[in-house]
């Protein structure tokens, strides 16, 4: 069972704000996702264990610069800032 | 009562890599504010990450180098936290099957410290305060990290500190990282806990985040340890906390309050797959690595006779060590050469960094050239030593200040002739001499020198003065 401490405490560790009236709410949505990740457990005869759905391993990428994007495009979308750097925007 | 100190290391070390650990962009330190960023590294929607071959060969590579066991299955995972710092708002990194497990560092003193576990990561962007505002440069953001953690081991500051310096050199040595401190490619998280001399128990630790020097380090845990010491002896407790040092008033404050308690909520990496690691490519990677500078002083100070504190210096650089062994070859007499880097040489290579880049004036071979003339009896030490100093200054091969009279021996003859005349000549000194003035022959000895140019035997023609003024009336 999801409790309303826990939905609170995800709350805090995302800085989400809920108001009090959201809590029972989102408790019971949470609590039915969790619920169906379970049923998920009860497979018993999954097969052959695999650790991912295509089959790939080493993955890699070789060690080599490719240009960055201009600091432009970077900071397209910035929201305040100034000299190249983004702001950190205060909590209200 | 007495207390015993306890700690246990977190050190990252950012690896030499070319690029990122995730996508293409440069890692080079400095620049203007994120400039050496992409979609990728900012965490933008939509991006997937792609893992640099090299991260995993280097971070292998230092596992190897700290008696590492090399898992062949590793994966990464998700860390999450919120923080401006950490544009994605979760950082990849590796929670139950990091690369290496398992190793150890040797200190001076035998004890073995141990090293829980390596593994890889990205490093978070920088924060810049400034007036109450805070700033990002995303620029260092994805650049690779190891993170070695150390066994609560550690027993005293001394240790710690020797741990470090172990890591920097191994790390350096083997090529991964130039593990500068001031430039932050190698920071240390310092947990320590007191407890009881005699005690097996461990006591409540605090972490003290983000040492960048040596200096913050030592003054951070002397604090620390006397700070848990007065609290305990005065009845309170410690409290489990991570805590920030603060070096200009010299304590050390709580980082964050509880309600940031930590929850990383680990997942796997749903967009990097499995990194699997053959036996075969473990021994292939082992077979590279250079010889580690243990082995290295071992072997300075069993074949070439080097006493053990000249052989660590020689060994702390890596550049200087190869820049020995290049000048020694084929030298019967290593011990010359050591001492003609480290004194001389060193004088010339001011600091550290200089020493790091091993930015001696003149190329090895003509080091080796030089001894080579002492070794075989060409020249005497006196004007080997001169003309390292002018070949220092000018870059220039011995030869250019050698010529052939100056070499070889003066034969007796001649040699008594010049120190009759030196005697002769410095009644002084003589009467210094016979009046007790042992110390007086030297100056009689520098004149014999000057007149030789060097070449002679300043034994020999000490011998031979002495017996002189002895034989005076």
């Amino acid at each position: 069972m999801v409790t309303r401490e826990e939905i609170e405490n995800i709350a805090l560790l995302s800085k989400l704000f809920v108001a009090e009236e959201e809590l029972d709410g989102l408790t019971k949505e949470m609590d039915q996702m969790i619920a169906f990740a379970d049923t998920i457990n009860q497979a018993t005869d999954a097969g052959e264990e695999f650790d991912n759905i295509n089959g790939l391993q080493n993955a890699f990428r070789e060690d080599e610069v490719v240009p960055s994007y201009p600091q432009s495009e970077i900071l397209k979308n910035r929201d305040g800032g100034v000299d190249g750097f983004f702001y950190v925007a205060k909590h209200k | 009562m007495s207390w015993e100190l306890v700690s246990g290391l977190e050190t990252h070390v950012e690896l030499s890599t070319n690029t990122k650990i995730f996508c293409g962009c440069t890692t080079k330190f400095g620049g203007e504010p994120n400039t050496n960023c992409c979609p990728i590294c900012i965490g933008l929607p939509g991006t997937l990450p792609k893992l640099n071959r090299q991260v995993v060969h280097y971070a292998i590579m230092a596992g190897l180098a700290t008696h590492c066991t090399i898992n062949n299955v590793s994966k990464m995972d998700r860390k999450n936290y919120v923080y401006p710092d950490l544009p994605k708002a979760y950082q990849i990194s590796q929670y139950d099957k990091p690369l290496c497990e398992h190793g150890y560092i040797q200190l001076d003193n035998g004890r073995k410290i141990g090293i829980t576990r390596i593994h890889i990561e990205e490093d978070a962007g920088k924060l810049v305060h400034e007036h109450g505002d805070t700033f990002v440069d995303y620029n260092r953001g994805g650049v690779p990290l190891i993170e070695i953690v150390s066994e609560p081991d550690i027993r005293s500051i001394a240790e710690a500190r020797e741990y470090v310096e172990k890591l920097q050199m191994i790390m350096k040595h083997i090529g991964v990282s130039d593990c500068k401190m001031q430039e932050g490619s190698l920071r240390c998280d310092v947990n320590i806990s007191v407890r009881p001399e005699g005690s097996n128990e461990f006591g409540t630790r605090t972490e003290i985040k983000n040492m960048n020097s040596f200096t913050n380090m030592e003054k951070a845990m002397a604090y620390e340890y006397d700070r848990q010491i007065d609290l305990l002896e005065s009845g309170g407790k410690v409290t489990q906390e991570t805590l920030r040092w603060n070096p200009d008033e010299g304590i050390t404050t709580p980082m964050r309050g509880k309600e940031d308690a930590h929850d990383y909520r680990y997942f796997r990496e749903p967009d990097l797959v499995t990194i699997y690691t053959t036996d075969e490519e473990i021994e292939a990677i082992r077979q590279e690595l250079p010889e580690l500078p243990d082995a290295r002083i071992a072997r300075y100070e069993s074949d070439f006779g080097l006493p053990e504190a000249d052989a660590q210096l020689l060994v702390k650089y890596r550049k200087i060590a190869e820049y020995f062994e290049a000048a020694g070859e084929g030298l019967a007499n290593k011990k010359t050469v050591a001492n003609f880097i480290l004194g001389q040489i060193f004088r010339t290579l001011v600091t550290d960094e200089e020493k790091e880049n091993g930015a001696v004036a003149i190329p090895p071979e003509y080091l080796h050239d030089l001894a080579k003339l002492l070794e075989d009896g060409k020249i005497k030490m006196n004007l080997a030593k001169t003309t390292l100093d002018k070949m220092l200054e000018t870059g220039k091969p011995c030869t250019d200040f050698i010529s052939e009279q100056d070499m070889g021996d003066i034969d007796e003859d001649t040699l008594r002739t010049i120190c009759q005349s030196v005697v002769d000549n410095n009644p002084k000194a003589v009467a210094d001499f016979k009046g007790g003035k042992d110390k007086a022959v030297k100056a009689l000895i520098g004149q014999v020198m000057k007149q030789t140019r060097g070449k002679a035997d300043g034994r020999k023609a000490e011998a031979m003065m002495v017996d002189m003024m002895n034989d005076m009336e």
